[in-house]
């Protein structure tokens, strides 16, 4: 079992983005589950995104996880969530930012110790590079790819096409073009 | 002729989409809805689907719940497939037309997106409007994820419809933690699932005027009564046609549904029975517990109503200690599955121990350590013998302990 | 980061969600949330002169949901109240009909203000969160000539 647990504010692409993952990964014969905490609140309220992924049908609906993977999509929220929340030895941090990753971690003394599991990448500049605007969930899921392992970039990429087959060909090359730079970028 | 959708072998469907899906391959002739969250998707998508052609059907927007299900009455009584779904505030507004069309026998299929009822103003889930349709006439089952969700949404139209049924059904799920998770579902295709239901055949409709009938009427002191009985046999007995449904179903689709659902309770001494997405995070404790020898089971009444006494019975008649879960509160009297439980338990030569748990209300979240927490404390009133708590206790509650009762018995 | 006009210690002293969770023997009777910490003719009072309880908005912070802000131009503004009106979380802030500035303890970013300001240039317009508001005004536009 993997479980991602993403940091977000309402209107940037969590629920999108974690809903794009599941839609990947089942395709490749496993299990996902993707949901979200965000109730009544409003757009910019800082929200939660989950995703379980197993090989076997996933019947625990609690939603409280020891997170594999935190992915924190807005900058902000790195310094005013508690992003370290029931992490474990080897949970791994991917952190929208532009900062270096030494500025940042000497900033949020809950990170110092987890050095080498924290990861860097400009999502929201990437977004606004390619896709004209902030949208940082699917550059995020590039930099996952990169730092999980999971997928190789084609096949996400080829996989990524299917999910965005509703938009039109401009904003899906415009994705392909983020998540591929966040691929390359994530450190 | 209505488009025809591809669907995958396997989509990431929340339960909201997955139900809307069921409705679109029904090809429901009239949704009336005042949508409500967070059941919204599903009146939502089936609008679009009608806007772009995938059904021949009328969307009819109206001014309140109450609204909608009497535009449900009317288009069902008229000759029409019928469907639309609520929530929580909306349910209860709709209740007085839920006693109108089960009275008047019209197979409408309503989906509930288990949600709070206020006060205070609450949008997540418990069930405390499933527990407020207890006594409406209506069929009620209820969806654990969002596959059942799909396939029961499916099979609710079949059993409605059936000539020896003619009863509304309810198909409930639990607001957000199955409406609103995504997960791996496996749709049949349009055809497929479309022929399984069958066409409509409607019933002493309003619209053939060569056969004139009233619907709705008066009856008093004189013959109220055997209305009524007439109702309550024809939901009783709707367990045969619901039992056949469920085997088509599986005869067709592989996945299997029973109007008692067990988990693991072949040899099990200790048991929960719940409704909804808890039933799952309880089976996956009782998993793990059994790594620890204990022999947990989890017992869950797939059709709340018609409620299965003797399943009930039968399930639970060799266990030492069982715990119901109640996920609305009862106010001033134990939960609904607490009573319904005992009593059947009661005719049993044995009675095991049952309790009560309150957990979950308005999205209390209910967690696989909570759960296993309740498997033990089983564990521990079946190894004394009797209850070694108040009969009648809160999950996940904040504040100093509360509960309510002790047994007479074993002491 | 500047709180904005009329900032008081108790405006926005919490984060919201972030109360205290008490227990079922804690909670008030009714859901009733009690706006003042004690009686007082509120009609009669100034609004940050109000004994606010903690159950009440006004100690609530809202301002980490913001990532643009709207930054307010003295100089051109006609005092016409339209953004009074319009603001949807009272976060407009204007005393006997003069507008005195932005609460940003309470505004969410949401730009309304902007769109329904009458004065050519615009006398509110939306800035980055970070940015200063003398480096925003200094960069205030030029009135537009109308298209003919």
């Amino acid at each position: 079992m993997i479980e991602i647990r993403w940091h977000s504010r309402a209107g940037q692409g969590a629920v999108t983005g974690a809903k794009g993952l599941g839609d990947v990964v089942s395709r490749t014969g496993k299990e996902v589950q993707a949901f979200a905490l965000y109730g009544s609140a409003k757009r910019g309220a800082a929200m939660n995104a989950y995703n379980r992924i197993d090989d076997k049908p996933i019947i625990n609906h609690e939603t409280g996880m020891e997170p594999d993977y935190v992915l924190v999509i807005d900058p902000a929220l790195a310094f005013t969530d508690n992003i370290t929340a029931n992490d474990k030895p080897t949970t791994k941090y991917i952190i929208t930012t532009n900062l270096t990753k030494d500025e940042l971690i000497s900033q949020i003394p809950a990170l110092q110790d987890k050095k080498d599991r924290v990861f860097v990448v400009d999502a929201i500049q990437i977004s606004l590079d390619t896709i004209g605007r902030s949208m940082p969930n699917t550059p995020m899921l590039g930099a996952l790819m990169k730092v999980s392992g999971m997928y190789d970039l084609d096949f996400f990429l080829e996989s990524m096409k299917r999910v965005l087959a509703k938009f039109p060909q401009k904003i899906i090359d415009a994705n392909m073009a983020a998540m591929t730079r966040a691929y390359n970028e994530v450190k | 002729m209505a488009e025809k959708m591809e669907l995958n072998e396997i989509e990431v469907w929340d339960g909201n989409y997955a139900a809307s899906q069921a409705l679109r391959q029904a090809q429901v002739d009239v949704v009336a809805a005042y949508p409500i969250t967070p059941s919204t998707p599903i009146v939502e998508s089936y609008g679009a689907y009608v806007a772009n052609g995938y059904v021949d059907g009328e969307f009819v927007m109206v001014e309140s719940e109450h609204a909608a299900m009497s535009g449900c009455v009317g288009a069902a009584a008229a000759g029409g497939r019928v469907a639309t779904a609520t929530s929580s505030q909306g349910f209860m507004l709709m209740i007085e037309v839920l006693y109108q069309a089960s009275g008047m026998r019209l197979p409408i299929v309503l989906t509930v997106v288990n949600r709070a009822v206020a006060s205070p103003l609450n949008v997540r889930g418990d069930h405390g409007d499933m527990y407020a349709g207890r006594d409406s006439g209506w069929v009620q089952i209820d969806a654990f994820n969002a596959q059942e969700a799909y396939d029961l949404t499916l099979c609710a139209f079949k059993i409605g419809e059936d000539m020896d049924v003619r009863l509304p059904v309810m198909v409930h799920q639990d607001g957000f933690v199955t409406s609103h998770t995504a997960q791996n579902v496996k749709p049949l295709q349009d055809d497929v699932a479309y022929n399984f239901i069958g066409k409509y055949q409607p019933y002493e409709e309003m619209l053939d005027f060569t056969k004139a009938v009233t619907y709705g009427a008066q009856t008093e002191e004189d013959w109220h009564y055997e209305h009524k009985a007439k109702q309550h046999k024809a939901l009783m007995d709707s367990r045969d046609v619901i039992d056949r449904v469920f085997a088509e179903y599986k005869e067709l689709t592989g996945r299997e549904y029973n109007r008692v659902e067990k988990y693991f309770m072949d040899d099990a001494e200790v048991a929960i029975v719940a409704l909804g997405s808890a039933v799952e995070t309880a089976r996956y404790a009782a998993e793990e517990l059994r790594k620890e020898g204990i022999k947990a089971g989890v017992v869950a009444p797939r059709c709340f109503r018609p409620f299965a006494f003797d399943g009930i019975r039968e399930a639970l008649e060799n266990v030492k200690a069982v715990s119901t879960l109640d996920r609305s509160c009862p106010m001033g009297a134990m939960g609904t599955l607490f009573n319904e439980v005992s009593a059947a338990l009661y005719t049993t030569e044995k009675r095991p121990l049952v309790s009560n748990y309150i957990y979950g209300l308005g999205g209390r979240d209910f967690s696989v350590a909570e759960a296993k927490r309740i498997f033990k404390e089983q564990k521990a009133h079946a190894d004394a013998g009797h209850l070694t708590t108040p009969i009648q206790q809160f999950s996940g509650l904040r504040g100093p302990k509360l509960g309510f009762f002790e047994t007479k018995r074993g002491n | 980061m500047s709180r904005g006009v009329l900032a008081t210690e108790k405006r926005g002293m919490r984060e919201l969600g972030a109360e205290e969770h008490v227990g079922w023997d804690e909670v008030t009777q009714g859901t009733l949330l009690p706006s003042f910490e004690k009686d007082v003719d509120a009609a009669h009072v100034r609004p940050e002169e109000r004994p606010y309880s903690d159950f009440n908005s006004y100690t609530a912070t809202v301002a980490s949901w913001r990532v643009i802000k709207p930054v307010y131009n003295r100089d051109i503004c006609i005092d016409c109240q339209n953004c009074w009106v319009w603001c949807p979380d009272t976060s407009i802030v204007s005393r006997d009909k003069q507008m005195l500035g932005i609460d940003y303890d309470h505004c969410k970013g949401c730009g309304v203000c902007v769109e329904v300001c009458p004065t050519n240039p615009k006398s509110l317009l939306m800035f980055g969160e970070s940015e200063e508001t003398e480096a925003a005004l200094a960069k205030w536009p030029e009135k537009k000539k109308k298209a003919k």
